[in-house]
This record gives structure tokens, sequence and C-alpha cells, in this order.
């Protein structure tokens, strides 16, 4: 990268079904919250850039009335339209091209506004699949769990075996959504199905919640913080449309996370990564990302939830924080990520804090089966 | 330390009512194939994808998942902006920040709209849904209904522009005269622009005054169409651009400053709104960034020429002079001069602007994309008779809070 480029700043709001507050108060209290975390001011800031949807939102121009609560007046700002990772990705280029040094990045969703499953709907192809009207995302997801289930010998114990993981991390962290600290596997098993297989506690939760990054120059990161987290390295891809991959495979996760391992220098993920956190949106994402982000070879995915590779307390913990299926805010949802993996390289992660962390993943997806993603490699120093 | 970004090639598509020939993915991949094949690039060469348009006037969410193939994204990095009316001004600079950052050198740009294939009657009314969802807050908390009714009064684009306009009057002494001037202007421009929509050659003054008012000042004649079509840019960094463009269109400064919401929904976050919405601090604040960025000192000697974002012809007047190229209250006066025609001494919308055609997504990406023309010596028919050195690109939007300005020119600057 032709700049260092740390994080020195971040906030998140306690994530939950209704959150009984307007998105603007919401918005402003983390983006607030996040310039004092990064003991900054808003005249420090140069530019912001935020995520949210106008579907999602259930308004045009969804960022429009938000200009002052993000900080943004008077500010050179902008906003893209999918998951709190690619706004990230856009406030690093806006940094790395020389002309801003310091960057406020937001992204929420209120769930709770309009159902984010029946927004999926209009993301598919408006003239056949849509008109079918069989799929959303969950469809789309069960179809896609069976395809790999069949093909890895996946049974739906190790499904609800990553349930269990996330869902109880997910109990110690103080903004997640979901938690169930005594949930058990026969629980998950027995929880509601939607789409065969997928069940209510094998899919995220439909979530409020906003988070706020702030990022900063090697230069001025250096006067804000004792502790920068730098970015080492960063990939993103989007896959074909849903109707013409394979989505057996999650092969943009796995470009973008290659891109990300060679500008981090990184060979050999498992040995050199002491955390990830990913955005599961389902249960078996989670197997399936454990292989394309390199942790395991194809179809062995299983393996690491079996012998608890992946617990907070294995020897390559995945979602300390309870991942996606701890809250959902579904626009925040790659960003908070982006947070907990930052949390745990500075030890601020508290009861879910993972001893040593040098170095984190953070994943953040957008899309029917996941169909873009973004990596980020994180590191202390 | 600045990585030297230029444009190197343009694509749009012809801009009409309806676009029935096509279907979104077709109409975006002919804008995408036309840069492609302007700037002799590969698909094979291009690294990342930046889109957007504004996705409640099409009925599709997130577009790009579904027609990224239909441009050959599938495989690469794909950012979706999304700004209203500022979206294809804020897609472009997507385009520059992506190359600049050194994580990509060669992108494509795209920014588009088929308002034809939603049931809105179009972007003059389907910007009442910027203040849908307080119904559900004001309804879900048990407050007053005054936030919703507030934001549809309003009227959306139009309602907006309407006050903007006779604060505009107020404040520089021109009349609606001016206002038949400039959408006269804009439609004597647009036929000398195959890609527009609203052509109307040799049009006068006196033909458009008399159509009749609409909302007071606006006449029929000056309110812009709702179009479907589509524009991109290839954007890439020097070496490949000095390779590619026998001259490329530099990105020297841009900026994008967001200023307050309109003044009635600030109203109700406690009356410590905008009073005056032709002020634009947002618009004056993007241009002097984008100015010291390009090292220009006097934009009324050093700009060539400028695609304003005009949508309403009292636009075009404003953001002249918030954009400096004409003192405060004085655009009216040039206008008179015929200082800002086709051969005037700055020529403002030479290819009749959003006045003539507005696919709104894309709307400010052909300011852009009209700048690069006008630099490269492409655009034909409306080519300004002088040498173009700096031009400068604007974009405006959100509830009039949301600007872009970005200057390009024959070299790329200090």
């Amino acid at each position: 990268m032709r700049r260092r480029v740390a994080i020195v700043g971040y906030a998140q709001s306690h994530h939950q079904h209704n959150m009984q507050k307007t998105r603007e108060d919401m918005v402003f209290e983390v983006c607030k919250e996040a310039l004092h975390n990064a003991g900054i001011l808003r005249e420090d800031l140069d530019t912001v850039v935020t995520a949210s949807s106008d579907f999602l939102d259930g308004r045009t121009i969804s960022s429009v009335f938000l200009s002052m609560a993000v900080g943004a007046f008077m500010k050179d700002e902008s906003k893209v339209e999918e998951d709190g990772t690619f706004a990230l990705y856009y406030a690093l280029m806006r940094i790395l091209a020389g002309s801003h040094d310091v960057a406020l990045v937001e992204a929420h969703t209120q769930g709770s506004t309009l159902n984010p499953h029946q927004v999926t709907c209009f993301t598919l192809d408006p003239l056949f699949d849509r008109q079918i009207g069989v799929l959303n995302d969950i469809a789309a997801a069960a179809l896609q769990a069976r395809m790999y289930m069949n093909r890895h010998s996946v049974s739906e114990k190790h499904l609800a075996m990553v349930a269990v993981k996330n869902i109880t991390n997910a109990a110690k962290n103080p903004y997640a959504h979901r938690k169930m600290p005594d949930l058990s596997v026969k629980e998950v098993m027995s929880s509601k199905v939607f789409y065969d297989p997928i069940r209510e506690l094998t899919m995220s939760p439909i979530s409020d919640g906003a988070c706020a990054v702030i990022l900063a120059s090697e230069e001025k990161a250096k006067k804000f913080t004792d502790k920068p987290v730098w970015i080492e390295g960063v990939g993103t891809c989007q896959d074909s449309y849903l109707r013409d991959r394979n989505i057996e495979n999650l092969d943009s996760l796995q470009t973008a996370a290659r891109t990300a391992y060679k500008m981090a220098g990184i060979k050999n993920p498992l040995a050199e990564l002491d955390v990830a956190e990913v955005s599961e949106k389902f249960a078996h994402e989670e197997l399936m990302i454990y292989e394309a982000l390199g942790l395991c070879k194809k179809g062995q995915g299983k393996n690491l939830i079996e012998k608890g590779t992946t617990r907070r307390d294995g020897s390559m913990p995945v979602n300390p924080s309870g991942g996606a299926l701890g809250a959902d805010p579904v626009c925040a949802t790659g960003l908070i990520r982006v947070i907990e993996a930052a949390k745990q390289i500075k030890g601020e992660a508290g009861r879910y804090q993972v001893p040593g962390v040098r170095r984190a993943l953070a994943h953040g997806q957008f899309g029917i089966c996941a169909q873009k993603n973004t990596v980020y490699i994180l590191g202390g120093n | 330390m600045k990585r030297n970004v230029a444009i190197i090639g343009c694509g749009q598509t012809k801009h009409s009512s309806r676009r029935r020939d096509v279907n979104v993915a077709e109409l975006v991949s002919e804008a995408v194939f036309n840069a492609l094949e302007d700037a002799k690039v590969s698909l094979r060469e291009v690294d990342a994808f930046v889109v957007g348009n504004m996705p409640g006037f099409g009925g599709i969410a997130q577009p790009e998942q579904w027609l990224g193939d239909s441009i050959g994204a599938a495989g690469k990095p794909v950012l979706r902006i999304a700004t209203g009316g500022t979206t294809g001004g804020s897609v472009g600079q997507g385009g520059y920040y992506t190359v600049a950052s050194g994580l990509h050198d060669v992108v494509v740009a795209v920014a588009w709209e088929k308002h034809s294939d939603s049931k809105e009657a179009g972007a003059t009314t389907g910007l009442l849904h910027v203040g849908l969802a307080n119904f559900f807050h004001a309804s879900a908390y048990g407050l007053s209904l005054k936030n919703l009714v507030a934001t549809s009064v309003v009227g959306a684009a139009a309602g907006v522009a309407v006050y903007q306009a006779t604060f505009y009057m107020y404040r520089s002494g021109c009349s609606i005269k001016h206002f038949d001037m400039v959408a006269a202007k804009a439609r004597r421009n647009a036929a000398k622009n195959k890609y527009a929509h609203l052509q109307w050659p040799g049009c006068t003054p006196e033909d458009i005054a008399k159509t009749e008012i609409i909302t007071y000042p606006f006449r029929y004649g000056h309110v812009c169409p709702a179009s479907d079509g589509a524009s991109a840019i290839v954007v890439a960094e020097e070496t490949v651009a000095k390779k590619k463009a026998r001259q490329p269109a530099w990105f020297k400064g841009l900026a994008s400053y967001s200023d307050e919401e309109n003044q009635l929904q600030s109203e109700n976050m406690g009356g410590v709104g905008v009073t005056d919405p032709s002020e634009q601090r947002g618009a004056w604040l993007s241009a002097m960034k984008a100015y010291r960025m390009a090292g220009i000192r006097d934009p009324q000697k050093e700009i060539d020429m400028a695609e304003i974002y005009q949508p309403f012809p009292s636009q075009e007047l404003i953001f002249s002079e918030r954009l400096g190229l004409f003192d405060e209250g004085t655009a009216w006066k040039a206008l008179e001069r015929g200082e800002t025609d086709i051969n005037g001494r700055m020529p403002l919308d030479p290819s009749g602007g959003v006045n003539a055609t507005n696919a709104i997504g894309s709307s400010a990406m052909q300011r852009i994309l009209e700048c690069a023309l006008q630099i490269m010596g492409k655009a034909e028919e409306h080519q300004v008779p002088k040498k173009v050195h700096n031009a400068v690109a604007h974009g405006w939007g959100g509830v009039t809070n949301y600007t872009t300005v970005t200057v390009l020119g024959d070299s790329p600057g200090r």
C-alpha cells in the first residue's frame, strides 16, 4: 500500500431487534462515541464515508438526513450502498490517494424497519427469478447448504455446532443481539425450520444496529494513539450472479482473501493469523468460509468445528464475538467484524478476549449466497 | 506522491423517455462497452468497477449483483456508490480514488437510470420517498406526523427548486425571462448532442415562454425530462493513460462537501435549518478544495468551460456563481451577453446538460464525461470552438445538500 493506514477508534451500538431509537439518534450516538474513542474531535475529520441501503432503510437516498448525525456536515463525504466493509474500503482508498488523512466510516441498518429478507427478493433478476417468486436469501442459502452438505458429507449437527459456538460466544459480548449462554446442539436442531436445513438458530437474527470506525494515515495515527491497529492487507471481489455461479463454493471470497494475504505477506493463514471475525449469515457459511480463507482444505471445514479448533479457546478462534449469528444489522455486520478484530488486537475484548492476538482477519459479505466479499488483515505492530 | 489519474475513454447511451429496446443490464453494458472501445481497453485489462444508480427509481436493489456479469465484473472488485442526484458524480470520483489509491490501475466507472421501468413518474416525484421511513418512526413512536407532512409539501425535486429559484431571483435580481433563456440554450445545445434527450434545434426563449407556469417561477418548458440512459468512463493511472490516449482528460481536483438538508426537514429538527437554499455552501467549499488541488487560483480566467448540474434552469445560474465562474449575482448578466453559449467566453453545458437529459443516477457522471470529451476534443458537434485546458464538472442532489465538483484538465497539473 502507498501509505500505512490505521484504525484509531471505533464504536458500536447495543444491537437488538427493535431499538426504540430513531435511525438518526442511533447513528449519532455511535459516531460521537467513535470520535471519543479515538480521542479526536469532528474538526479533525477530513472525510466521511457511510454504508446503508435505500431499500433496507425504506427511503430514497438513505444517507440524506444523516449528514449531521454522522458528522459529515461541511465535510468531503460519500456513501456506498452495501456492507460497511466496502465503505471502509472506499475510505481507505481516499486516504491512500493522499488527499485525506482522517476518515470516519459509519454503517447501519434497522432490520425492524423493513424485513431484510424480503428486501433480498428485490436484488434478484427482475426479469425472471423475481417474477417466479420462489427465491429469497434464505431459500438460496438452503439450496447452497444442501449442495455443500451433500458434497462433503456435512450433517445438520455440524451446522448446529457452529451455531452453538457463535451464539454462546455472543452471550459474553455486551453488544450482541442474540444471547443464549446455555444453548445446546439439540436445542438448535429442534428450532423452527425456515427452509430445510435452515433453522431459526442456524441463521442470523434481524437486528437494529450501527457502528463507526475512525481511520487515520500513519502520521496522524501516531499522534492520536499509542495502539494503532494497522490495515496490513485488503481484498474484495464480486462473484457472478446466483444463477451463473456454482454456489457450492465461495470463489469471490477466496479471491478476496488471496489478494489480502498477498498484500499482508501471509503464506499460511492458519499459522499466521491469531483470530478471525467473519460474517456468517448462516451456520453452513462459516464452514465454507474456513475453506475459502484457506484455514483448511476444501470439504474439511467440518473438521475444524468437530475438533474445536475455531472455538474461543481453540488454536484458530473464529468469531469469539459471536459473529453474524450473534447480531446482524445488515450493512453494519461486516464493519462490526472489523471492530471486533481490532478489539482483539488491542486486548479490549473483555470476556471474549483471545490471549496474545497480533494479527487478525475480518470479513464482510453482501448479496445472496455471499456474492460479494471483502477481507481485511489487521495487525498490531 | 500523488498518483496522476486520467479518463481515457467515455461511453454513453442514447437517452430517451423509454428505451424499450433494452433492459437495464443491456443499457448499462451499452455504455460500458462504448467506453472500453473508446479507450481501446479490453475487459481483461480492467481491474475494478465502480457503479451506481438510484435504486428506488429502477425498482431493483443492488442491481450490480444481477447485472455485474453483463459488464464483465464477475471475479473483480465492484464498489457500489449511491448518493441521490449526485450519484454519477460520486461514482466518477470513486473511479478516481480507486486508481489514485494505488490499489487498482484501470477502472470502469458506470452510472445509469432506467426511469421507465419504474412505476414512479420520475425523479421529480420519486424523491418524495426520502421521507417515507419517517412515517414508520412517527407512527411507531407516537410522534406528530408533521415530519411526514413537511417532507411531502416540499414537492420533491421541483418543490425544493422553486424555493431555491425564488431566493436566487431575490438575491440576484434576475427574472423568469432568464430561466427561459437557459432552458432554450439547453435544448439548442442538446440538438447538437446525438445522445441527448430533449433536442430542439433553434429553440428560442420565446418558444419556452409560451409554455405554462406549472409552479412559480417554473414553466413546463423549464423542467428536465425523466430519461433512460447510462454513462461510463474508463479511468487509468499515468502509464496506461499515456499509452492508450492521445489526449487523456486528467483529474486535477475533486471534492464533495455536504451541506445541511432542506429547510423544512431541518425546521422539524429544531428550526436551525437552511434558510436560503440558493446559498449552497457545500458547492462553494467543494469548488474551493477542488481548485486548490488543481492549482487554480482564478477560476474565472483559468476554467475554460463547465458542465453544471441544472435540472431546473435557475440552477445553472446559481451554481456557476457558487463555483466561482462568475461574481455573485452576475451569472444572468453573462447569460444575456451570450458568454455562456457554446461559442462564448465561458460555455456552460454545451451538451445541453441535465435540463435536456436526466437519467438521474447518470446525470452527474455525464457532467464529468462531457468535460472529458471537451478536453479530449471528442465532443463532435457540440465541441466548444476554443481549446479547453481546464473544465469543471458539477453534480448536485440530496435534499439540496449534496455536491460533487470535479476539475479535469489537459495536463496532470501539479
